[in-house]
C-alpha cells in the first residue's frame, strides 16, 4: 500500500465524509427518540409511527456513505 | 395469506332474564369481538350483574393478599373447585390471619428501631460514669451533651470555665474519633457556659432516646440488646408464619384471583351492552366461517328467544383484525403485532416478511460459525421460555438463513481458509465489496417496489384505479425516469436525456394529483430509501472485519507461543462473543427496520383494532 500523503488524505475524507454525518444523525436522533419513547409510554400504538420518526435522520448517514464510496471511487481514478 | 379472516357483523338482542346465560355461553364460545355500546338518547349501557360488587371486592381482597403474601405468579394447576361464598369466607379468614401477622410484624420493626436508637445513644454515654436520670432539667442545675474539638479543647474549657465559676462538672469519653462530653453548670451560669462551648466548636447531640431510662449506661445497654436480640427472634418468627401461609394458599389464591377475574369479566360484561328496561343488545364482529355454528350454539342455550341478525363487512365499517396465516409464516405476525394492524381491506404484508426478513438477517450476519452459534443459543432459548417461542422461531430460521449465507459467501468466524484450505465461496464479502454493495441496492430496487405493487393493490382497493395510479404508479414512472437520466448521463444507452426528462415530469404531476404536495416534498424519499440497503452490505462487512481483526491479533499471540497462547485464546472467545452480539443486535434491527420503514411506507396505513373475542385470554 503506497502510503504517501495523498492516500492519507484521501482516507481522512472519506472517514470524515461517514463520521461527521454520523454525528449528525445520531444528534438528531437523540431528540427524536427521546420524544418519541415519551409519546409510546402514553400510547403504545405509537411505535411504528415512532419507529419511522427516530430513523429518518438516518439517511444523512447513508449519503455520508455514497460520498464516502464516491471519494473512494475517485482517488481510485484519478 | 395477505388477506385477514373475514368477518361478520352480528347484533343479538333478547329480553333481560336470559342475559346471563347468553353471557355464559358466549364466554365459552370464545368468538365474538364485543364492539363498545356508548350511551345515546335510545339505548343506555347495561347494568353489571348483581354478583359484580361482591365479585370485585374478594378479587381485590385476593390480590391485596397476593402482594402482601409476596406471591409470584405461575401457572399452579389448582383448582379451586368452589364457588364465590365459599372463597369469600376463605379469603376473610386468611385475610385476618395475614393482617394480624403483618400488624405484628410492623409493631416489632418499630420497637427494634427504637430499640437501635436507643442504643446508639447509650453506646456514646457507655464510657460515662453518670446515672441517666440526672440528664433530666432541675431548676437549678443545666447540663450539655454532644461532640467538642479534641482532647485538649477539654483542658481549654475547663480552665476558662473556672475563671466564671467553680461549680461544674466535665465528663469526657471517646465516642467513635470524637471528643463527647458532658458538662453540668449551674443553671445562671447556662448562658456562659453555651457561648464558651461555642468557641470550642461545640456540636450538641440529643439525646432523646432515653430519657426515660435509670441507672448507668453500659448496664443499660446490656439489656436493650437483650431485648433486640429477643424482637430479631419474634421478628423471624413472623416472617416464618407469613411464608408458610404464602406458601399453603398460593395454590388457591392464584386459582381464585384467576376464577374471580373470570366470573368478573362476565358479571361486568353487560356494561358493554346497549340496554333498555327489559332488552339488553349486543353488537359485536364473528368470523364468518364460525358464525352458523356460534349462533346455533347460542340459539340453543337461549331456547331460541333471541334474535340474531347478522351480515357481511360494510367499506365504512371498522372491522377488527385476526391475521390469517399459515403455519410456517404465522410467527412473523409478532412483528405486525409491534408495529399496529392493518386494517380489514388492506393486505397483510406478514408473508412478506416471512419471505424477506430473514434473507436480509442472513446477507448482514452471513456467516457459517455465528449463524450455527446463534442457532443453537436460540433453540436453548426457545426450550427455557416456551413463552416466547414465536420469536425464537424467527430467530432460529434468520440464524439458519445465515448459515445459508455463510455458505455463499465462504466465512467461518470471518475466515475465508481453514487450515490452509480455502473454503468455496460464491462472493467474498470482504474483497468484492462493491459487487455487494450493487447487490444491496438492487434488491433494495426490487423490495421497494413490491412495496409500491402492494400500495397499488390497497389503493384500488380504498380509493379506486385512477387514484392508485397516481399515487403509487407514479413512483416507478418516477424510478424509471431516474434510471433513463442516469444512463444516459453515463452514455449507456444511446437516446436523447428528454426522453428520462419527461419520464419525470410525468412522475411528478401524477404525484401531485394522487397526493398533493405532501407527495412532493416526499420525491427524494425514494432515492434514500433505496439508497437505504445499502446497509445491508455495510452492516455485513463491519461484522467481518471485526471478525478478522480478532482473528488477526489472536494469531499473532499463538505465534508467540507459550503463556501467549491463552492470552490468545480469551481474545478469540472474547472478541467473537462481542462481535456475535453486535451482530445478532444490528442485524435485526436493520432488517426489521429496512421493513418497518423502507417497506411499510409504501402501502401500510393501519390502525385497526386486533380481533380480541370475549372470553379468550390474551
Amino acid at each position: 500500500m503506497a502510503a504517501d500523503i495523498s492516500t492519507g488524505l484521501i482516507a481522512l475524507g472519506s472517514g470524515l465524509a461517514i463520521g461527521i454525518s454520523a454525528i449528525a444523525a445520531a444528534i438528531a436522533e437523540k431528540e427524536i427518540g427521546a420524544a418519541a419513547v415519551g409519546a409510546m409510554a402514553e400510547k403504545e400504538e405509537l411505535f411504528g409511527k415512532g419507529l419511522i420518526l427516530t430513523v429518518i435522520p438516518e439517511t444523512l448517514v447513508i449519503f455520508g456513505l455514497v460520498v464516502a464510496i464516491l471519494i473512494l471511487n475517485l482517488a481510485k481514478g484519478g | 395469506m395477505l388477506k385477514p379472516y373475514q368477518m361478520s357483523s352480528v347484533i343479538i338482542t333478547g329480553p333481560n332474564i336470559i342475559q346471563e346465560t347468553v353471557i355464559k355461553e358466549l364466554h365459552n364460545l370464545k368468538i365474538l369481538h364485543i364492539v363498545e355500546h356508548s350511551k345515546n338518547e335510545l339505548a343506555d349501557i347495561g347494568k353489571p350483574l348483581e354478583s359484580a360488587n361482591k365479585l370485585s371486592e374478594t378479587l381485590v381482597r385476593i390480590r391485596a393478599l397476593i402482594a402482601a403474601l409476596n406471591i409470584k405468579k405461575e401457572e399452579t394447576g389448582f383448582e379451586t373447585g368452589k364457588g364465590l361464598l365459599e372463597i369469600e369466607s376463605a379469603t376473610k379468614k386468611l385475610n385476618q390471619e395475614a393482617s394480624s401477622n403483618l400488624d405484628e410484624l410492623r409493631k416489632t420493626e418499630e420497637q427494634l428501631s427504637k430499640n437501635q436508637a436507643a442504643k446508639n445513644e447509650l453506646e456514646i454515654l457507655k464510657d460515662i460514669d453518670v446515672p441517666l436520670e440526672s440528664l433530666t432539667s432541675y431548676k437549678s442545675l443545666a447540663y450539655f451533651t454532644g461532640y467538642i474539638g479534641n482532647k485538649s479543647s477539654v483542658n481549654f474549657l475547663k480552665e476558662e470555665l473556672s475563671k466564671i465559676t467553680d461549680k461544674f462538672m466535665v465528663l469526657g469519653s471517646i465516642a467513635g474519633k470524637k471528643q463527647f462530653i458532658v458538662l453540668f453548670v449551674e443553671a445562671k451560669n447556662k448562658e456562659q457556659a453555651s457561648s464558651i462551648l461555642n468557641r470550642h466548636n461545640f456540636s450538641p447531640v440529643n439525646l432523646a432516646n432515653i430519657s426515660n431510662l435509670k441507672g448507668n449506661a453500659s448496664a443499660n445497654l446490656k439489656k436493650l440488646e437483650g431485648e433486640a436480640k429477643k424482637l430479631q427472634q419474634r421478628k423471624e418468627a413472623i416472617r416464618k408464619n407469613l411464608n408458610q401461609l404464602s406458601a399453603d394458599h398460593k395454590g388457591f389464591l392464584l386459582a381464585a384471583d384467576e376464577f374471580l377475574s373470570e366470573q368478573l369479566e362476565k358479571a361486568e360484561a353487560p356494561l358493554k351492552f346497549a340496554s333498555t328496561q327489559s332488552s339488553f343488545l349486543i353488537k359485536g364482529w364473528i368470523p364468518s366461517e364460525e358464525l352458523s355454528n356460534s349462533i346455533g350454539r347460542l340459539n340453543k342455550v337461549a331456547k331460541n328467544k333471541i334474535f340474531v341478525h347478522f351480515e357481511p363487512a360494510k367499506k365504512e365499517d371498522k372491522v377488527p383484525v385476526k391475521l390469517k396465516n399459515p403455519g410456517y409464516a404465522k410467527a412473523f405476525e409478532f412483528f405486525i403485532d409491534l408495529y399496529g394492524m392493518p386494517t380489514y381491506r388492506e393486505i397483510d404484508p406478514t408473508f412478506f416478511i416471512f419471505l424477506t426478513f430473514p434473507i436480509f438477517f442472513g446477507i448482514m450476519l452471513g456467516d457459517i460459525g455465528y449463524g450455527t452459534i446463534s442457532f443453537m443459543i436460540f433453540w436453548i432459548l426457545k426450550k427455557k421460555m416456551p413463552k416466547a417461542r414465536n420469536f425464537f422461531n424467527i430467530l432460529l430460521l434468520a440464524s439458519f438463513v445465515s448459515i445459508l449465507f455463510g455458505l455463499l459467501y465462504g466465512e467461518f468466524f470471518g475466515e475465508e481458509k481453514i487450515l490452509e484450505l480455502e473454503l468455496p465461496h460464491l462472493l467474498s464479502r470482504v474483497h468484492d465489496m462493491f459487487t455487494l454493495l450493487y447487490l444491496s441496492i438492487g434488491i433494495g430496487v426490487v423490495h421497494v417496489n413490491i412495496g409500491l405493487i402492494i400500495g397499488f393493490i390497497n389503493e384500488i382497493r380504498s380509493h379506486g384505479f385512477m387514484h392508485a395510479v397516481y399515487a403509487k404508479a407514479s413512483w416507478v414512472i418516477l424510478q424509471a425516469g431516474i434510471a433513463l437520466l442516469a444512463l444516459t448521463y453515463f452514455k449507456m444507452i444511446a437516446i436523447s436525456p428528454l426522453i428520462g426528462a419527461v419520464f419525470l415530469a410525468l412522475a411528478v404531476l401524477m404525484l401531485l394529483k394522487g397526493e398533493g404536495v405532501k407527495g412532493l416534498i416526499e420525491l427524494p424519499s425514494i432515492l434514500t430509501n433505496i439508497m437505504s440497503y445499502a446497509r445491508l452490505m455495510a452492516i455485513g462487512l463491519s461484522s467481518v472485519i471485526l471478525a478478522v481483526i480478532v482473528n488477526d491479533s489472536s494469531k499473532e499471540f499463538f505465534h508467540k507461543g507459550g503463556f501467549f497462547i491463552i492470552v490468545g485464546v480469551l481474545i478469540l472467545i472474547i472478541g467473537h462473543t462481542i462481535n456475535i452480539m453486535l451482530g445478532l443486535l444490528g442485524s435485526f434491527l436493520h432488517s426489521l427496520r429496512l421493513h418497518y420503514v423502507e417497506f411499510f411506507s409504501k402501502f401500510f396505513h393501519g390502525g385497526a383494532k386486533k380481533y380480541q373475542p370475549f372470553g379468550a385470554k390474551e
